[in-house]
């Protein structure tokens, strides 16, 4: 077992990732080692290309390693079963992408909803806390509008709401300022910051943009597949 | 996921693509529509064959003369016009008409089974009433064996009784129909110059082998007008079987017997013995093979708007690449995807099938106007029943079919959603 305790949220353990493009092996990520315990605000930089969202899919349990083992809380993820894996990754991690990946035919609110309606949450307590997150991300007026209705900043601030809807043990952010304007991008990062400070949530970010790395309390940077520094 | 969101998403999504939707259900409607024609026209005409022929009475044997050798079934007809069924051109006697006797008569009775036996004569002949007159079926009957037989009931008066001499039971065409003045209970009518009066007048059967165009009269008074037919000969004989149950054993026996005394083979045969349940037997065969090989070919316009649904949802799949990985990283399993695919078609198979039972319905009422009105009425009154017939069973057979065909359809397409990567997914774009 790990000497991970109650407090590490995750953990690699000799992680390798292997792309296999044909008769090419792609060589992702190589060795990683790394734990993020809770309440942490973690950065992961790197140049592109150099394996940050092979990482993120692997700590957010949406790919499996081609080697090496990894801890989620206390869960061996390689000894869950496919639909335990999925329960787990939706109510334990909240995603935040670079392309927003909202819900297309959904509503602001009802993508808000939707973590919640997927496990199973009280129907009674599920619009509740959907307003109650909407306002703290400042949208409670958009509520009906579809995705395509609003602003990149506006949908990544959706995005934030879904992602906090189910009281996440971390937050899993690839990229979040990549497809916003420097401002907006400034904006949403303040957010994070509170988050952070405010209600102690834990929250990994993987980025190649160096204004979001003064928000960090921690950053582990990325080179060719590897750890060069803060692992 | 609860199953309602999973209704929900599926719904929205059918929706969305509202044009394509439609044109798969387009699909299956044609399939379900022209299936369910099919099948209720069958089951219309069956249903019209037994009604027609429940009019000769189940336990009803009737020998004719003249033999049809291309169905072995239809020949000689009621008693209605003469046989028209001889034929086949072998022995000259099997286009006799009238050949049946009073030998014939007397085995018949000696057969095992045989309850009665009517001998009857019949013929069309001039009938006035009023200074009116008319060309009608005249049959003369045996007056007890008759009333013992007959489907028909009275309207009015009495049947024939032994001993009755020139008296005339009338069907209600008769009464009602055919003469400028209705004729009336105890008025006179002549037949061939002869006066008969009228002791009874018959309910309407609206069926074939139905009485309501006949004058029935007893046959001793028969013999004084019809000339066709010689003294010791019949038209036709009646036969009751103690047993509705065992009519065709009975019905074997009689033909056999008949072979005998009439000194004929399988070959020369020159009689034929039906019975309502036989003729209803061969045409429900002629009919079943008919429309299950029409059945067949709406079924594979439904094969057609199956590979239909199945082509667009794999189409769905694809372009809801991006919506399964959204799906999938926020918890939702391979088995929930699998389901709102599958609930996806089978939606487009239940609506399909709803729509294509209304459009069945439309289009097996409009055959059932022209079939009635190409085939004219069958029997006096048998316009009132339609052709076609749409039962529950056949409603909710098509519907039910149709949904399972959705399911089926989407089982290829919703496997595949299940089985994305959900790192693969979210990166397509
Ligand atoms: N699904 C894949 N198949 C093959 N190669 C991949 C795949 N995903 C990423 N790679 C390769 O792995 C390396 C790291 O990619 P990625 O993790 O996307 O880097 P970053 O997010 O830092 O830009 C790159 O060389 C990329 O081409
Ligand atoms: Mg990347």
């Amino acid at each position: 077992m790990p000497e991970a305790n109650e407090k590490t949220v995750i953990e690699l353990k000799n992680v390798s990732k292997v792309y296999q493009m044909g008769e090419v092996e792609v060589s992702a990520l190589k060795n990683i080692n790394m734990k993020v315990e809770m309440g942490e605000f973690v950065v992961v930089m790197g140049p592109s290309g150099s394996g940050k969202s092979t990482l993120m899919n692997l700590i957010g349990c949406l790919d499996i390693p081609t080697e090496g083992k990894i801890f989620l809380e206390t869960h061996d993820i390689s000894k869950l079963s496919e639909s335990q894996l999925a329960r787990i990754r939706g109510s334990r991690i909240g995603f935040i992408f670079q392309f927003f990946n909202l819900y297309p035919t959904l509503s602001v609110i009802e993508n808000v909803e939707l973590p919640m309606r997927i496990h199973n949450y009280d129907e009674r307590k599920i619009r509740g806390k959907s307003l109650e997150l909407l306002k703290m991300v400042g949208l409670q007026n958009r509520n009906d509008h579809l995705p395509s209705q609003l602003s990149g900043g506006e949908m990544q601030r959706v995005a934030i709401a879904r992602a906090l809807s189910t009281e996440p043990s971390m937050i899993l952010a690839d990229e979040p300022t990549g497809n916003i304007d420097s401002k907006t991008s400034q904006e949403i990062m303040q957010f994070f910051k509170k988050l952070h400070t405010e209600k102690n949530e834990t929250i990994i970010i993987v980025t190649h943009d160096q204004s979001v790395a003064k928000y960090a309390q921690r950053i582990i940077h990325l080179k060719d597949g590897q750890i060069k520094e803060g692992g | 996921m609860r199953f309602r969101y999973i209704l929900k998403l599926s719904a929205e999504s059918f929706m969305q693509k509202k044009l394509r939707s439609w044109l798969t259900i387009l699909g299956i409607v044609i399939g379900v529509a022209a299936v369910v024609s099919i099948l209720s026209l069958s089951t219309g005409t069956q249903q019209i064959i037994t009604s027609q022929l429940g009019g000769l009475g189940a336990d009803i044997v009737t020998v004719s003369p003249g033999f049809n050798r291309a169905s072995g079934m239809f020949g000689g007809g009621g008693s209605g016009g003469g046989p028209e069924g001889g034929g086949g051109g072998t022995a000259s006697s099997i286009t006799e008409d009238h050949n049946l006797t009073t030998r014939d008569l007397a085995a018949i009775k000696s057969v095992p089974g045989v309850k009665a036996v009517d001998g009857m004569i019949s013929d069309r002949l001039a009938i006035s009433y009023l200074a009116h007159s008319a060309t009608l079926s005249v049959e003369g009957v045996d007056p007890l064996a008759w009333k013992e037989m007959t489907t028909s009931s009275l309207a009015s008066g009495r049947y024939l009784t032994p001993g009755d001499g020139n008296v005339a039971v009338i069907g209600s065409r008769v009464a009602d129909g055919v003469f400028k003045q209705a004729v009336l209970l105890n008025s006179q009518i002549t037949i061939e110059g002869k006066p008969f009066k009228v002791v009874g007048i018959l309910e309407s059967s609206g069926s074939f082998g139905g009485t309501d165009n006949a004058i029935i009269v007893p046959i001793d008074a028969a013999r004084t007008v019809i000339e066709s037919v010689a003294p010791t000969h019949f038209s036709s004989i009646q036969v009751q079987v103690q047993d509705a149950n065992s009519v065709n054993q009975t019905t074997n026996d009689i033909s056999s017997k008949l072979m005998l005394v009439r000194h004929v083979n399988d070959n020369t045969k020159d009689f034929t013995v039906s019975s309502a349940q036989s003729i209803q037997q061969s045409i429900s065969s002629i009919m079943g093979t008919l429309s299950l090989f029409m059945a067949g070919i709406a079924a594979i316009s439904l094969l057609v708007g199956a590979i239909g649904i199945a082509n667009t949802m794999f189409m769905s799949v694809m372009e809801r690449t991006k919506q399964i990985g959204i799906l999938k990283a926020l918890g939702t399993t391979n088995f929930e995807v699998m389901q709102l695919f599958m609930v996806e078609s089978a939606i487009v198979g239940l609506i399909g099938g709803l729509l294509g039972v209304f459009v069945g319905f439309i289009v097996s009422g409009i055959i059932g106007e022209i079939g009635v009105s190409v085939i004219g009425n069958l029997g006096p009154r048998g316009g009132s029943m339609s052709l076609t017939a749409i039962t529950p069973e056949l409603v909710a057979f098509a519907i039910g079919f149709s949904t399972m065909l959705g399911i089926v359809s989407g089982l290829l397409p919703a496997r595949r959603a299940s089985k994305l990567q959900p790192t693969a997914a979210l990166r397509y774009e």
